[in-house]
């Protein structure tokens, strides 16, 4: 079983990243599951949720306090998410504008802002990051393009298709590894 | 013939989806965190026509309950839903259903109770109402509680008794998983339309639950207290039948893992029973033979069956999500001694209470505290 958390802050579609992840790894044919943390939630506070796949049926319903992998939808809220747990061989991978190494961990970088801002996707709080982000964090796990793919068409059908696949996409490819 | 299907939901969609396969006649409902969902999917179903029931909504959880116990007495299959404060509101409609022997299905998504405010899970108010003569069950996943609900109906219709199904807040509500829908023609061949023995009907008026004297009233509660009893193998039966058509199982009044020649046994409800299995591995590879026993049914208390599967001489470790005031631990481990006193002296019961309003209750977290309480 491969234990997954994203720590953001409220209104960066940490959810629906969990959720696409999960299904994701149902495309895949894989068992997923996506257990957001939903506190008093306040745009702007920091929120995490846990994602897992898995080949056999999920038993799990921690929060993920060791997980394999911590995906950081800030650069401001790496050493906070790092610090609050992760497996000892853990990897990091962080939304930054620039290459991020985090210490004793293998860790991968992706502009996910400029990313979803150079496809369009924006709204009113900023550019949608999630999006990007599926791709990159797919890409980190070996997850197929097929896969990337199939999630978003599945979940938005007619819905800036276009966009949605770029972004993705884009991210998919240019997610870099910076460290071990 | 169709084949079952396979999506991704919320334990919430979960449970409106069971309650949409149940074909119910009426919902009333009104929101409390984090049952809400379950609400809002049904108040969708009926609105986009995908459900042909009416959708009440109601000024509070009392009148909630209210409004399914009148309708259940017309002749409806009824379903409602709530948690924590809500429930408690409830209290008095709860033995108003029992008492009625009224077959309404409710679930209740478990949250801490007020005060202070919690939003997260534990079962102080499922087991807060563990003497007002509804069957309880408790549920471990998203598939058990679709699968749970619909068992839950056929149980309730067969005797007459109003059931509440439990699940935790968040954790199972809000966990999106695989769910496998079976298809319509089997669910509808597992559970056939109500067909009340009895009901109100304005065109052969009648009362019911009217003042009674002390012999008819004390039998009423005889009855009560029996039927409730005689629920456990129809519990079982139900749980068969189900398999035998889906070919899903979850349990009957109890489930286990690696319990045969378990020599530790913990013992737990609900979402955390189910993340218990990985503490009894992580057990196991430290030599210790550990097992679990998660009983599904609370009310009835499945005593028979408990003490059926618990391996000779075993220490068995109640980790309780309640408190049980006025004694030290919790209400699961008072049910299991109570049991089990004077029947089997060869277990050793020791208890602890985790996990209050919605501590993370890991695999290694839990494993750790059967260590320590194995050193008690």
């Amino acid at each position: 079983m491969l234990e997954i958390r994203i720590n953001g802050f409220g209104g960066q579609g940490s959810v629906t990243l969990s959720h696409l992840l999960a299904q994701a790894a149902l495309e895949n044919g894989e068992h997923g599951q996506a257990l957001p943390f939903f506190g008093v939630e306040r745009r702007g506070a920091p929120v995490r949720a846990a994602v897992r796949m898995s080949p056999t049926t999920i038993f799990a319903h921690s929060q993920c306090d060791l997980p394999d992998y911590v995906v950081v939808m800030s650069e401001k809220l790496v050493e906070a998410a790092v610090s609050e747990g992760i497996s000892e061989s853990g990897t990091v991978i962080v939304n930054a504008p620039h290459p991020i190494a985090v210490e004793n961990h293998p860790t991968w970088q992706v502009d996910a802002d400029t990313i979803a801002r150079e496809a369009g996707l924006i709204s009113g709080d900023g550019p949608l990051i999630n999006i990007p982000l599926f791709g990159a964090v797919c890409r980190v796990l070996n997850i197929p393009p097929r896969i990337v793919e199939q999630t978003i068409l599945n979940k938005w059908p007619n819905n800036n298709v276009k966009r949605n696949l770029g972004a993705a996409g884009k991210a998919y490819y240019t997610v870099t590894r910076i460290s071990m | 013939m169709q084949a079952a299907q396979v999506i991704m939901v919320t334990g919430a969609h979960a449970a409106a989806l069971a309650v949409k396969s149940a074909r119910v006649d009426v919902v009333p409902g009104y929101p409390i965190t984090p049952q809400t969902s379950i609400m809002e999917a049904l108040a969708a179903m009926v609105e986009n026509d995908e459900l042909d029931a009416r959708f009440i909504p109601v000024e509070g959880e009392h009148s909630a309950l209210v409004a399914a116990v009148a309708a259940s007495a017309a002749g409806a299959r009824v379903f409602t839903a709530t948690s924590a404060n809500g429930l408690l509101y409830m209290h008095e409609v709860l033995h108003m259903a029992s008492g009625g022997r009224l077959p309404v299905v409710m679930c209740n998504v478990n949250r801490g109770i007020f005060a202070p405010w919690t939003l997260w899970a534990d079962h102080q108010d499922s087991f807060a109402q563990r003497d007002t003569g509804w069957i309880q069950y408790h549920c471990s996943s998203n598939q058990e509680v679709f699968n749970t609900i619909l068992q839950a109906f056929r149980v309730a219709e067969q005797v007459n008794i109003p059931v509440m199904v439990n699940f935790d807040g968040f954790a199972i509500s809000h966990c999106l998983m695989p769910l496998t829908v079976p298809p319509q023609e089997d669910i509808d061949r597992f559970l056939p339309p109500y067909q009340p023995e009895w009901r109100l009907d304005p065109a052969h008026p009648s009362s019911f639950s009217n003042v009674t004297n002390a012999p008819e009233y004390a039998v009423f509660r005889q009855m009560l207290s029996r039927d409730i009893l005689a629920s456990i193998p129809l519990v079982k039966q139900a749980a068969q039948e189900y398999k035998d058509i889906t070919g899903m199982w979850d349990g009957d009044t109890i489930d286990t893992y690696r319990l045969e020649d378990a020599e530790v046994v913990a013992l737990a409800v609900n979402s955390m029973a189910a993340e218990l299995r990985l503490s009894i591995d992580i057990l196991r590879e430290q030599g210790i033979k550990a097992g679990l026993l998660r009983p599904r049914l609370i009310l009835p208390f499945p005593a028979e069956d408990i003490m059926e599967a618990l391996p000779r001489n075993a220490q068995v470790m109640v980790l309780d999500r309640n408190y049980n005031f006025g004694h030290n631990g919790g209400i699961l481990a008072s049910e299991l001694k109570s049991a089990l006193f004077g029947r089997r002296s060869d277990i050793t019961v020791k208890n602890r209470v985790m996990g209050i309003g919605g501590l993370d209750l890991t695999r290694r977290f839990m494993a750790a505290e059967i260590r320590a309480m194995m050193d008690e």
